[in-house]
Formats: C-alpha cells, sequence, structure tokens
C-alpha cells in the first residue's frame, strides 16, 4: 500500500513536471510576442474562475474532454493507440441526431434509443479498426485516423445534404425535439445535466478497472504471448476493448449534442479528440489523472480564450502548451521504455 | 615462479548499489585452464566483463603479462590479447564464416575485400586445432556447437592468447563438449590461456588446471585442481551449504496413461514441419524428460500440448478428453498445467504487480473475483500466503515482477502452476537460468508434483537433470521421436540419440 502511494506520488510528480515544462517553453513563446508573460498566465488563470458564466463554460468542456479521455483510456490501457476518438464521438452524435430526428417515439423511449443509438454507432465504428487489426493486422493508430477523415467528411456530407436543416441555410440538422434534450442545470448557464452522466461514466470506468474485464484489458497490454498463455481469447478481447473505447466516445458526443447543440454540424468535435489524448496520457490512464488533468485543460480552454482578450497574446499559445504536453509526454512514455530496455539487457548480460 | 597472463587486483564493480564484485582478486596463469564458478548472480560473467573493457570497475587494478592496464573498451582488451565468447553468440546469421570475421576489420586490400586471404588463414587456424570449420558456409546453416566455434576461431583470428568463455557447453551435446574439451587442451597446450565460466562441476573437474570460486560478488577461494578436490568441496565453496544432489527413488510406481499423444504433427513460427509424428503416453505419477539439442522441436511440443499452437494432425487425449487444437483455456480448465520457457514474455507480464500476475489463471474464479469484481483482499492474502510457502523473496504484492531475480520469478510461475493441482504438468526449461538453490528447490517441487499423481514432461538441455528427474527419457531430434529410456540410461547413449541416430530396438510402446 505505502509502495502503491509512492508510485501514483512519482507519476503525479512526473505529469506535474511535463505541465510545468510545457508553461515555461510557453512562457518563452509569450516574451518573445513581446508580452509579459507572468501576467498571461494569471490572466489565464482567473479568466477560467471570474464569472459564473466562465466557470459554467469550464464545466460544458470538461464534460466531452474527460469522457472522451477515459474513453481512450480504456484503449490505451490494452495498448490499443486509438486515436480515432474524434470520429467516433461524431458517429456517436450523427446516430444519436439521426434517431432523435427520424424516429417518432415518446420522449421517454426515445431518449434511451438515442443514446442506445450512439453507443452502438460509435462502438461500431472503432470496431471496424479493431476489427481490421485482429483479422489483417492493421495498425490501429493508422486505420483509427483515417476513420476519422471519413466520419468527418461523412458529417460534411449529411449537414449539407439530406440532413441539412430544412428551416435554414446552415450547415447544420435541425434541432431535436424539446423532450430529449438534456437540461440545463441553472435557466442562464449552458452547463447540463451531462455533468451527472460523466461522473457515472467516471464510476463505471473504475469499476472496470476493479473487474475481471478490466483484468483481462490490462492483461492483453502487457503482450500478447502472456494473454494467450493465461488462457484469455485475445482477439476477442481487443474487439471488446475497441468498442467500449469507441462507444464512451460516442456517449461524449450524444452529450454534447443532445445537452449544447441540440444538433449536429460542420466541425462539430472541435479539437477534443486530440486533447482527450493529451489528458489520457498526462493522467497516466488512471480515472482520477485523468479527471485532473481534464480539469487542468478546461482551464486552459476557457482561460485562454480571456487571456486572449484581455492581453495581446494569441489563443495560438494555448495550442502549443497543447502540443507541449504531447511531446512531454511521448518524450517520457519513450525514455521509461528505454530505461526498462536497458536495465533488463543489464540483468540479462548479468545472470 | 609461472608468468601470470591476467592479474586483476580487489576489482569491485557496482550497480545500482549493489556489488557484483566486492574486492576480487583473480589470477590466470600462462597456458593453463582457469575455471571460474558460481552460482548465478554470483559476478562471474561481471568480473570477464570488466576484463574484456565491457564494464569499467570502480575499484581495483588489471594487470595483463605483468604490465598495468587500463581496459576501457573491448577494443582496447582484443589489442592486448583478450577475446570473449558470450553466451549469447554475436553472429550475422545470413553471412559466412569468413565475413562474419572480417565485418568491423580493415581490409589489407584497401578498399577491396581481402576474403580469400582471410578464410585460408581461418582453414588454417580451424585444422590446426581440428576445428572443422568451413570459412565459406552461411553462420545459420551451421549448429549451435560449429557456432561456437566460428566464434573462437574470431577471437583467435584477432590475436587472441587470453581467451575468455562464457558458459561455453550450456548449449552442446556431451559428445560435443568432449570435442570441444579436447580442442581446449590443444590451445592450452599452445601457450593460450583460458578462463571458462561456468556452474556445472563435473566440466570443472574434467578440464580444469585451476578453479577460482565466487559468491555473491566475493571471492571464495583459488584451488588448484588434483585428486584431493571432491564435488562436495566446491559446491560447499559456491553455495555456502550442502546441497542434496540424489532425491529419494520415486516411491509410488506410475499409474495408468494420462497423457497420450499421438503421431502429432505442427509447423514452427516459420510454417515448417517441427514436429513429426510424434507420439507419447505420459503416466499418472511419472515424470517423463525429454532430451534434445536445443530447437529440436520441443518448445513447439510444449506449446501444442497447451494449446497454444494449432495441430496439424494426430491426436492429444487426456484421460477420456480429446485435447487436440482446442483453445488454451480448455487446457487450462481441464488441468494441463505449463512452466513455459519463456519466463519474460509468456510466464509473466513482466511490467504488472506480482499479486496478479500470481492469479493469471484463476481471476475470475472465487475468491479473487465475486461478481465478476475482482477481490483485493482475497489476492493480496493469497499473495502472502503464497509469498511465504515459496520463499519468494519480494518487497510486496505490488511490485512489478521485472523486480525480481529470475529464480524468484521462477518461484512465482511455479507456485502459480503447482497450486493448481495440476493433472498434466508440461514444465520446458524449468531450471534454465537459476543458480543452484533455486534450481534444487524448482526440482523438489517437480518431484512432489509427481507424487501428488500428476503426469509431467520436462524438457531440458541439462543432461544431468533429466537424468536426475526422469522415471523415463524420451529423446526427441528434428521433430521425431529418438527413442524412450528407462532411467538410470548412460548419457552417451542419450547423446547419439539427440545427435539423431535413432534406437534400434524401438520401446515406445504408443
Amino acid at each position: 500500500m505505502k509502495l502503491d502511494l509512492q508510485k501514483t506520488g512519482n507519476k503525479a510528480a512526473g505529469a506535474v513536471a511535463m505541465v510545468a515544462a510545457a508553461l515555461l517553453v510557453g512562457a518563452v513563446l509569450v516574451m518573445i510576442s513581446g508580452n509579459n508573460p507572468l501576467e498571461a498566465y494569471s490572466t489565464l488563470l482567473s479568466g477560467a474562475f471570474s464569472s459564473k458564466q466562465r466557470v459554467s463554460e469550464l464545466f460544458v468542456k470538461l464534460v466531452p474532454v474527460m469522457i472522451m479521455g477515459l474513453g481512450i483510456s480504456v484503449a490505451y490501457r490494452a495498448q490499443l493507440w486509438n486515436i480515432g476518438a474524434e470520429g467516433q464521438f461524431i458517429i456517436g452524435s450523427i446516430a444519436a441526431t439521426a434517431v432523435g430526428l427520424y424516429v417518432k417515439l415518446p420522449p421517454v423511449l426515445l431518449a434511451p434509443l438515442t443514446l442506445l443509438a450512439a453507443i452502438a454507432a460509435a462502438g461500431g465504428w472503432a470496431l471496424l479498426a479493431g476489427f481490421l487489426k485482429v483479422r489483417f493486422h492493421a495498425n490501429e493508430v493508422i486505420t483509427t485516423l483515417m476513420l476519422n477523415y471519413i466520419a468527418d467528411y461523412f458529417l460534411d456530407f449529411l449537414v449539407y445534404g439530406p440532413m441539412m436543416d430544412p428551416a435554414g441555410q446552415l450547415p447544420q440538422s435541425a434541432m431535436v425535439p424539446e423532450g430529449i434534450q438534456i437540461k440545463a442545470i441553472f435557466s442562464g448557464l449552458r452547463v447540463h445535466y451531462g455533468l451527472a452522466i460523466m461522473v457515472v461514466v467516471f464510476i463505471l470506468t473504475v469499476l472496470l478497472w476493479r473487474s475481471t474485464l478490466g483484468y483481462r484489458i490490462n492483461l492483453i497490454g502487457q503482450g500478447e504471448r502472456v494473454s494467450t498463455y493465461a488462457g484469455v481469447n485475445v482477439k476477442r478481447t481487443i474487439l471488446l476493448t475497441m468498442f467500449i473505447s469507441g462507444a464512451v466516445a460516442g456517449v461524449a458526443g450524444w452529450i454534447e449534442t443532445f445537452g449544447l447543440q441540440y444538433r449536429i454540424m460542420e466541425n462539430m468535435a472541435g479539437s477534443y479528440g486530440n486533447i482527450a489524448t493529451v489528458v489520457a496520457l498526462l493522467g497516466a490512464l488512471h480515472p482520477c489523472g485523468i479527471a485532473v488533468a481534464s480539469f487542468f485543460f478546461s482551464i486552459l480552454l476557457v482561460g485562454g480564450a480571456s487571456m486572449q482578450r484581455m492581453t495581446n497574446v494569441p489563443y495560438s499559445i494555448v495550442d502549443v502548451i497543447q502540443g507541449l504536453i504531447i511531446i512531454f509526454v511521448i518524450a517520457g512514455i519513450v525514455g521509461q521504455g528505454r530505461k526498462t530496455v536497458k536495465r533488463a539487457g543489464r540483468i540479462g548480460k548479468d545472470a | 615462479m609461472e608468468e601470470l597472463a591476467v592479474k586483476m587486483q580487489g576489482i569491485t564493480k557496482i550497480f545500482n548499489q549493489v556489488k557484483a564484485n566486492d574486492c576480487v582478486d583473480f589470477s590466470l596463469r600462462k597456458g593453463s585452464i582457469h575455471g571460474l564458478l558460481g552460482e548465478n548472480g554470483a559476478g562471474k560473467t561481471t568480473l570477464m566483463n570488466v576484463l574484456y573493457g565491457l564494464y569499467q570497475q570502480e575499484a581495483g587494478d588489471i594487470f595483463i603479462h605483468g604490465a598495468k592496464a587500463e581496459v576501457d573498451s573491448p577494443l582496447k582488451a582484443i589489442s592486448l590479447g583478450i577475446g570473449m565468447v558470450h553466451q549469447h553468440f554475436m553472429l550475422a546469421r545470413p553471412l559466412t564464416v569468413v565475413e562474419n570475421v572480417m565485418l568491423g576489420r580493415k581490409s589489407r586490400r584497401g578498399i577491396l575485400l581481402d576474403t580469400k586471404e582471410t578464410a585460408r588463414e581461418l582453414q588454417t587456424l580451424s585444422d590446426k586445432y581440428g576445428m572443422g570449420v568451413d570459412p565459406y558456409s552461411k553462420i545459420w546453416q551451421l549448429s549451435v556447437g560449429e557456432q561456437q566455434r566460428v566464434e573462437i576461431l574470431t577471437a583467435l583470428y584477432m590475436g587472441a592468447d587470453i581467451l575468455l568463455l562464457d558458459e561455453p557447453t550450456a548449449v552442446l551435446t556431451p559428445q560435443e563438449t568432449n570435442l570441444f574439451f579436447d580442442t581446449l587442451r590443444q590451445m592450452r597446450d599452445d601457450g593460450k590461456s583460458i578462463v571458462l565460466i561456468t556452474h556445472k562441476l563435473e566440466e570443472i573437474i574434467a578440464i580444469v588446471d585451476e578453479v577460482t570460486v565466487l559468491r555473491d560478488g566475493k571471492m571464495i577461494g583459488t584451488l588448484n585442481m588434483d585428486e584431493s578436490v571432491t564435488k562436495d568441496q566446491l559446491t560447499r565453496m559456491m553455495v555456502g551449504r550442502d546441497v542434496l544432489f540424489n532425491f529419494k527413488e520415486n516411491t509410488r510406481a506410475p499409474g495408468a496413461v494420462r497423457y497420450c499423444l499421438k503421431n502429432l504433427c505442427a509447423r514452427n513460427a516459420k510454417g515448417v514441419a517441427a514436429l513429426k509424428n510424434f507420439s507419447l503416453d505420459i503416466r499418472e505419477g511419472e515424470i517423463v524428460g525429454l532430451a534434445g539439442v536445443d530447437g529440436n522441436g520441443q518448445s513447439e511440443l510444449c506449446e501444442v500440448l497447451t494449446g497454444l499452437r494449432p495441430l496439424d494432425a494426430g491426436e492429444i487425449t487426456l484421460d477420456d478428453e480429446k485435447m487436440a487444437n482446442r483453445p488454451p483455456a480448455y487446457f487450462i480448465s481441464h488441468g494441463v498445467c505449463h512452466i513455459p520457457e519463456d519466463r519474460h514474455t509468456t510466464g509473466l507480464a513482466m511490467n504488472w504487480d506480482l499479486e496478479l500476475n500470481l492469479i493469471l489463471k484463476c481471476f475470475y474464479k472465487a475468491p479473487f473475483a465475486k461478481h465478476g469484481l475482482l477481490c483485493k483482499k482475497a489476492i493480496e492474502e493469497y499473495w502472502e500466503k503464497t509469498r511465504a510457502a515459496y520463499q519468494i523473496k519480494a518487497n510486496c504484492g505490488g511490485d512489478t515482477a521485472r523486480s525480481l531475480s529470475g529464480g524468484n520469478q521462477q518461484k512465482v510461475i511455479l507456485a502459480r502452476e503447482i497450486e493448481s493441482e495440476p493433472k498434466v504438468l508440461i514444465a520446458n526449461q524449468p531450471t534454465r537460468g537459476l543458480d543452484v538453490g533455486a534450481a534444487e528447490y524448482v526440482r523438489q517441487k517437480l518431484l512432489n508434483t509427481r507424487g501428488n499423481g500428476a503426469a509431467l514432461l520436462v524438457v531440458s538441455a541439462d543432461l544431468e537433470e533429466l537424468l536426475q528427474l526422469s522415471d523415463r527419457i524420451a529423446v526427441i531430434y528434428g521433430g521425431e521421436l529418438m527413442g524412450i529410456l528407462e532411467r538410470g540410461a548412460d548419457p552417451y547413449q542419450i547423446g547419439e540419440l539427440m545427435m539423431g541416430k535413432k534406437q534400434e530396438v524401438s520401446v515406445c510402446e504408443a
């Protein structure tokens, strides 16, 4: 138990160091742009909490980032590098919206049906990559990435074509009926009950890692040989893992559509997919770590906007910091791997 | 006083605060064969790596032919006339022998290769020591024994007169070992000085002039080998206590056939036939040893017998159950346990907690799981109980498997496989890389498992071990069963079968 705490402490310290390094490099860039980094960062931080609206926005951003981060972490634990959260998010949104718009049922039945549609479609979308991996050994990094483009353009096709709102000229669908929308928690603020669903997803993820299914998923991440040896059906577990990972992203899409926009529209996923990947890695694939990292990124997103408004620092700095964190996280992972290999090599020689 | 080829004084080498060598003195007389004896992890290889310039010592001095030398790289070592042959060969397999020797050397013909000249010189050298190496054959075509001779030849060609050999006989059959020892004697008589790293006492007694024993990184002593030195004496120096060499005879006669293998055919990872019509019966309460030179189908057999490799033809019957081509989980649930050859990629999830590794095959069963959720308390308790029972040296169950020594890793696997009360236990190289104490422990556990009525197949490259453990010894060569020998068989006869000479009167009753 003591060691567990120590391990967690080490990981947290690593994450903090990465973020600090990214902020430091970001500060240099702010200086180059002729601004005071301290001022920029303090504006960023205070900007995120300065009003009710801002705090509400913080949670609006937190919901999709954290849910998708959790979803991605499921695949990453199995060493399945699913970077297709964006596509899965989109496909989930499309399916839910289509069901919400075109299926005529009382809201009590329709609402859960839209959620199921999102889960099935997004899970199936990720499953496609899983199938290609299991059947043809196709690298899931490539397939999930490519599936993002397909989902993106499919969305464009729909909102400019068959699903375009008949009442308008904008690239977006019609609004889903009010009865199946996710309600705002406080009137006048955008933050909605999707927040509660986020908490449910968090709890489910925690439970997953305590379950035998979670054991299997973690085990295939330890290696195919040892998993097969343990009697685990590796192919089936890969498929299941990809489905879960995609389905969770689909849930995020469903919440975003039904809680915020009430419709699908061009570019609706924004950079959530990328941020969720960073959040999952920065949080060391641990639910609590992911929660903290998601919160941090929400501050960056909301505060970054007010930083741009209040100072001359461009919002791009936030993107730069995000990119730097990715680089540091990956460098950290690779460095860890090399250290392990080196140590193993030495033990091997010495034996 | 004779001249010393090597003198190492007060060598200390530290890895991560652990003293791998602690103030070790070592002297190699010119023109002698010097054994370096010790358990795994005693620091033998480390000491020789320091001499060869692969590691730098924290303290101590090295003298080569009486002159103080700073050996800071293998290149320097080679220029001082030191050659080393590692346990794992450093040869480029697609290239020929002579091309391998020429690798990394300057050609004497400028930008053109001096292949012919080098090949001629190699041939001369090979003939001189009766090594029978053809400079133009490709490495992958050579047997392991021949590859080893290529390594030695390379060292000699580089001008080595001090040869460091790291566990050279681990991969050889008894016949090959004898041949190898002849070569070593010839080289010694030629004035070469040789260090032979080993943990096999028989070899020390057979060939060595002097022996230095290391234990836990410390030098225990150096002996001149003569008639007065006994195996027991060396063992005590090596282990620090007495070791049982003779296990009790099997008090219980083997029973009915438990695991019946009929005409098994399978291919290896490259798609080449690895098992050809292999038939064998293993009875309950019996250990069948499987002897053979590495890579003759042993690993494929073990994989087929545990469901890890598909079978092309043949039948496997466990009691009355047809097992062929069932998934691994089916084998596991029917009591077929497996100590795999490779601890690192197969037997353990190296970066995972020990307690999770321990329940690898029963994590979904009570008491470890209830309603699909893992029961952390039960898992922790089971780990504590097992750790105590198997004397696993680890801080806590949350440590990674990687953090343990090889012997303790093997204990974790052993505990997991044996505690599930196997009907059949397939053990592939269960003591490879373990020190004497840990190997003894593993063997004792295997015997206990037999005593409990399990049918065991034990694959080992160590013939001594097979002779000690097995009720019968089956010999495999090129994926075929060469013959089955009863207990008390002559090692020489086994050696002949291992090299592919089929048994004339087949005792195989399958």
